[in-house]
């Protein structure tokens, strides 16, 4: 059911005008007004934005004892990466291969020329529901979409 | 949407925040000659590296469209960089 702004604040005020008129007495005023609140907190939660997700957010927060506090914040559109993503369809063959082969030296065993576009798009695509959220002693890291 | 507006704010050895902001559009307007000497050499790079010219350069331009409401912040101990786009 939906509650129309401000209808909170009208149940109060009768509540508190029935005791003023000495309808109800102060703990049937006190309960009503505990049931009232009780609702509040859910009736105060804004409705859930539709549509997607614009950005991309990264946000560390990290105390390290060598280099001190460090705050990390990036916001990057979501548009961008996908126009990067489109970009990346030029990339030559022979810079892919070298990329491979960099990898392969770091250890990292990925074929980026088995990478086709249309799956980095979903994969762009599906970063709306990403909530990565890391917390550490000294450091929290969160990578979400708003 | 194009850029407008890049902002970009660093902290100095005293502490102190140096903000400096970048109109985009007069920018691009007053270099304008040099942009188009810098998209007939990114024209002549598509051709020798075997890339479809125009599609680069729209893909370069969609890239320049997404920017707005990009933000970069670090700080780490006496560091701090910012930049925005809007």
């Amino acid at each position: 059911m939906k509650r129309k702004p401000g209808t909170v604040n009208e149940q109060r005020r009768q509540i508190l005008q029935m005791l003023a008129e000495g309808k109800i007495t102060t703990d049937e005023a006190e309960r009503l007004l505990t049931a009232v609140e009780a609702e509040e907190p859910e009736a105060a939660v804004p409705a859930r934005t539709k549509g997607r997700p614009k950005f991309l957010r990264l946000v560390v927060d990290a105390n390290d004892e060598y280099s001190g506090e460090t705050k990390v914040n990036i916001r990057v559109p979501l548009k961008l990466l996908r126009a990067g993503v489109k970009l990346a369809v030029f990339v030559p063959p022979q810079a892919l291969e070298r990329a491979n082969q960099e990898l392969h030296k770091q250890g990292v065993a990925i074929d980026l020329t088995e990478i086709k576009p249309n799956q980095l798009e979903d994969l762009v695509d599906a970063l709306d529901e990403l909530t990565l959220d890391v917390d550490q002693t000294d450091t929290k890291v969160r990578i979400f979409c708003e | 949407m194009i850029p407008q507006l890049v902002t970009a704010r660093w902290r100095r050895k005293d502490g102190r925040y140096r903000r400096l902001f970048l109109p985009v559009v007069p920018i691009v307007l007053l270099l304008s000659p040099l942009l188009l000497l810098a998209v007939i050499g990114g024209i002549i790079a598509c051709l020798m590296f075997d890339l479809p010219p125009f599609k680069t350069l729209a893909g370069v331009g969609r890239i320049f469209w997404a920017l707005p409401g990009a933000r970069f912040e670090i700080e780490q101990g006496r560091t701090a960089v910012l930049v925005s786009v809007r």
